[in-house]
């Protein structure tokens, strides 16, 4: 019965990776990626992996998202400098 | 299983499953909130797994789940502000709802606890979690209007 708490963690995590993949554009999927992270943390700290789930914390939650978006920025200004430049 | 654990589990289940539902479909303001909200609908999860387990260690989790997630929501709010200009997201009462539930939960980890260091520890978190809760949700309904760079 205290495997319960595993099972619905695993499902939020194969829930929160399928919809980090299906989705199209890449702010929304930063979105759901960060919630991934959030999700996994739980996994690692629910299988008694409490280490894990620290890094994963400060990884998934704020540095994925940050960098993700800063890339994608980073590519939008370009190509709005570029169709400025046409 | 004990009642810690099975709290856990249905408030890790439903508080989750919403939080990712709201992430993964609707228009970007309303996922952005959604991403605010996962933060403190799961940390108070991680605070009851750890007094289920019995392994008050296991509260650093949530101390740093409660200092990074409104950093995480703040990236965000600063990154997509050109996005968000004219379709502010606010949800005040889902808001305040998720900073109730904290306040339930770290206030029923701290009976259970008992005056310690580590019910000290425990406000500090509830109080982390709840102030940064509501200062992401102000940021991203444009509370902060005067900070603005380039």
């Amino acid at each position: 019965m205290a495997d319960a708490v595993i099972v619905v963690a695993l499902l939020l995590v194969a829930a929160s990776a399928t919809a980090a993949v299906a989705q199209r554009e890449p702010a929304r999927q930063a979105l759901v990626l960060s919630v991934l992270g959030v999700v996994l943390a739980v996994l690692f700290t629910v299988l008694q992996a409490p280490d894990v789930g620290l890094s994963q914390l400060a990884v998934g939650s704020a540095l994925t998202p940050l960098l993700i978006m800063l890339s994608v920025r980073k590519v939008r200004r370009q190509a709005r400098a570029k169709d400025r430049a046409r | 299983m004990n009642g810690w654990l099975l709290a856990a589990t249905v408030e890790l289940g439903g508080a989750g499953a919403a939080a990712l539902w709201g992430t993964a479909t609707g228009p970007l303001p309303r996922r952005v909130m959604a991403q605010n909200l996962a933060t403190s609908a799961v940390c108070p999860a991680l605070l009851l797994l750890a007094q289920g387990y019995g392994r008050p260690s296991y509260v650093d989790l949530a101390l740093l789940m409660a200092l990074l997630g409104p950093v995480g929501t703040l990236v965000f709010a600063r990154l997509l502000a050109d996005e968000l200009l004219d379709d502010r997201p606010r949800a005040w009462t889902l808001t305040w709802a998720a900073a109730g539930l904290s306040a339930a939960v770290v206030v029923a980890v701290c009976v259970a606890t008992g005056p310690s260091r580590a019910m000290v520890k425990l406000l500090l978190i509830g109080a982390l979690l709840i102030g940064g809760n509501v200062i992401a949700s102000r940021a991203l309904a444009g509370g902060f209007r005067g900070v603005r760079g380039a």
